[in-house]
Order: C-alpha cells, then structure tokens, then sequence
C-alpha cells in the first residue's frame, strides 16, 4: 500500500523517522530529557504517530474514511503535544524572570487566542475542511507565541542558550510552514495533495535537522537563574523613568515648532 | 476559503517568520551582561561636556570669527560646528540608550512588572527615536537646532540623574550589580 506513495514522499519519511530516533536517542543519552521532557514527549508522540499511520494505510488505505479519522485524530495529539513543548520553551527563556514571563505569557496568550479566534472565523471552509482550518489556527497560535516570546526576549536583552534558540527557531518554522502548506492546500485542494504531503514532511525534515544541531552538544538547560530585586524598586523607579520620557517626548515635540536659531 | 484571507494567511505567516529571524539574530548577538555592569557604573556622561558644547555653539561666537577671520573660517568653523553637534546628538543617543537598558535590568529582576509602565516605556522610546532622528536630520540638512539639542540635552540628563538618584535611595544598586556580575559569570 505504501508503495502507492510517490518515493520522494517515501524517502523524506523515511529520513524524517530515522531522523527523529537520533535527536530523541541523542536527548535520552544525554539525559537532556530531564530538561526537556515535554519535547521528549512529543518527539515521542511523533514516532508513534508514524506507526500508527503505517499500520492504517496498510489496514486500510489512504482513501478509507477510518484511515482519515484516525489519522487525523493522531495530528490533534501530535500538535497539542508541540504546543506543550514551545510552552516548555517559553519557560526555559523567560519563565526565570518572574515579573516579566507574568506579563509576558498573559499577552501571548491574548495575541495567540486573537490569531486563532480570526484563523477559525474568517478560514472557516464548511465541514470538509473543519479539521485543516482547526489545524491553521492551533500552528497560529503556537508561531505567535514563540515569535512573540523571542522579540521579548530579544527587547530585554536575554541572552538565549544556542539549544533553546535551535529549538524555538524550529519550532517556529514548523508551524509557518504548517499554516503555509495547510492555506496553499485548501486553495488547490486536489492539484496540490501529493505536494503538500511532501512539503509538510520535507519542512520536518529540515526542522529535525535544526533539532538535530541545536541538541547535539549537551549544554545548559535554560537562562542563568537571577536573583530577583524588592518589589519597590520597580514600582518606584519605573514611573519616573516612563514620566521623564514622556516629559521628554512632550518637550522635543514643542521643539519641532520651535523655529531654529540660524548663524 | 476567500482570497483576501488566503492572502492575509500567507503575509502573515511570512511576517512572522521573518519576525522570528529577526528576533533570533538579536537574542544571538547580545552582548550580554557585562554591558550592563558598565551602565550601573557609569551614568550618562555627556552632561558634563553641556557647558562646552554650548559655548561652542554660541552664534556671537560665530560671528566674531566672521568680522575678524573673514568667510572663509567662519564657513569651516560651521562645518566643525556641524560635525560637533552630530557627534554631540550621537552621544546623547547612547545616554538615552543606556537608561532605557537601566529600565530594563531593573524590569527583568523585579517579581513584578507592570505591562502599562513597560508598554509605555517602549511607546515613549520609539516616538523618542523617531523625534531624534528627525532633528538630525534637519541637523545634516544644515538647521543648527541648538535649542532643540540643548533642552535634549538637558532632558536627557535630569533623566539620568532622577534614575540615578532612585536607584541610590532604594539601596538596590550594589544587589543589582552583584546580580549582574553572578550572571555574567554563569
């Protein structure tokens, strides 16, 4: 049955399983899953959800209904468990910084909800493909969420372990690459089947070989603990710092109007 | 599915890649936190070059050139001038940017931030920028703006000194450099 699949389908799975049982051979022997176990898991899930897949479409087809169900059944698991891993993430980078990751996560989560909300409203393409547009808004919402947490991290000046940015980079290209294929395919539907399942495995492959680079040396498992400062100094020092500034902005502004002293 | 929202899905997948590469070129090439040490111990210091600079830019000073050097000097002295003010706004940038790093050393140790300071902090900042950029360039297009470069100037100062003096009387600014110089280690 699998032999129906085009071979270049068939190598980039094949290479995307083999590829998967070294980076999660590589975590387990490095005990880097004590740091990770929430990617562990859903590399994991993923090589689970390949048997399961190999087991259907030789049962029962690529076709069947059952074989659809199921199969797709497993995706909602795998991206719930990729969820989980970038949330993993989030911590890893931020959630050290108490006050930070606080306000952090609450507008991640807002933004990321936002995304899906829109994503699920205007992407909607009736029942047929309920399962794909529910697919686009979850990889939504997981793309936001990192790429929103890197530009905080990045505006705080928070230096990243190249692991954790290896990680977040790939979980971030997967699921644009998922919302991509996923859009591409409910335009062509058809014309654009044996592509998209080619793209999507071919985008793992290459987010598997970040993996692969990013986890290959054991290093630190997250930022540096700080220790935290007293609550007031924030509350003290913050707002005089955001009123001189806004002092500043009203003064420069005035300025502008301000004719310029010629020699 | 509509064409407007396969178009908007599709720039906004792209956006956000090119968002996560950007983000992640700069959380790569921090310079970490020894810089921040340096902020802690240093405040802004062109303050103390105001008097100076402001003397250097003194219009009777210009014209006293001109009556007794003739055109000539007083055409080279505007161009020194010029090159004075530029290196002079750059500095100030760097002030700026130095407090606002200060802001956000204390934002990272502190148990609790709150989203309206830091969002407005970041609001304030960038219109700062933009307004920055704008009396530079009316700098380089050959306005002196000394009014304008001088209250910056000044405003930038009483910034530096407001944070400063906050971060004294708090009694946190040896805890945060000793946090800073563990973190730098690590």
């Amino acid at each position: 049955m699998l032999a129906q699949l085009p071979i270049s389908s068939l190598v980039t799975w094949g290479l995307a399983t083999l590829l998967t049982l070294i980076l999660l051979g590589r975590i387990v022997w490095l005990g880097q899953y004590r740091d990770y176990p929430l990617f562990t898991g859903y590399l994991a899930c993923n090589l689970l959800q390949t048997v399961v897949g190999v087991y259907l479409y030789r049962r029962y087809g690529f076709s069947s209904k059952s074989g659809f169900r199921i199969g797709w059944t497993t995706q909602a698991f795998v991206v719930v468990a990729r969820a989980l891993a970038a949330t993993e993430m989030c911590r890893h980078v931020l959630g050290k910084f108490r006050g930070i990751w606080a306000m952090a996560s609450r507008i991640l989560v807002i933004c990321g909800a936002l995304v899906f909300v829109a994503a699920m409203y205007f992407g909607r393409s009736g029942y047929k493909f309920a399962v794909m547009t529910l697919e686009i808004g979850l990889e939504s919402f997981i793309a936001t969420w990192v790429v929103g947490l890197f530009c905080f991290a990045r505006y705080y000046h928070v230096k990243i372990p190249e692991t954790i940015r290896m990680l977040g980079l790939g979980l971030g290209l997967h699921s644009v690459v998922k919302v991509l294929n996923d859009v591409v395919f409910e335009r062509l539907v058809k014309a654009y089947l044996i592509e998209w399942n080619y793209v999507a495995t071919s985008g793992f492959l290459a987010v598997l070989a970040i993996w692969v680079w990013g986890f290959w040396r054991p290093v630190e498992a997250g930022v540096s603990q700080p220790a935290t400062s007293a609550p007031n100094v924030y509350w003290e020092l913050m707002p005089q710092v955001n009123r001189r500034l806004l002092e500043l902005n009203e003064q420069l502004g005035q300025l502008w109007r301000t004719e310029p002293r010629r020699p | 599915m509509n064409h407007v929202f396969f178009f908007v899905a599709v720039i906004f997948a792209l956006g956000l890649a090119l968002l996560l590469f950007w983000a992640l070129r700069g959380v790569s090439s921090r310079k970490g936190v020894n810089e921040g040490l340096e902020i802690l111990e240093k405040a802004p210091r062109h303050v103390g070059n105001m008097s100076q600079i402001r003397q250097a830019l003194d219009e009777a000073d210009l014209q006293f050139a001109a009556e007794k050097g003739g055109p000539v000097l007083a055409a080279r002295m505007r161009l020194e001038r010029r090159h004075v003010m530029l290196l002079y706004l750059a500095a100030m940038r760097r002030d700026f940017d130095k407090l606002l790093r200060i802001a956000r050393i204390v934002a990272l140790l502190s148990p609790e931030v709150s989203s309206s300071h830091e969002f407005d902090r970041l609001r304030l900042s960038a219109i700062f920028r933009m307004r920055f950029e704008w009396t530079k360039l009316r700098l380089l297009m050959g306005s002196y703006v000394l009014p304008q470069t001088d209250m910056l100037g000044q405003m930038v100062a009483t910034l530096a000194t407001q944070t400063e003096m906050a971060m004294v009387r708090l009694g946190e600014r040896a805890a945060l450099a000793a946090e800073l110089a563990v973190q730098s280690e690590r």
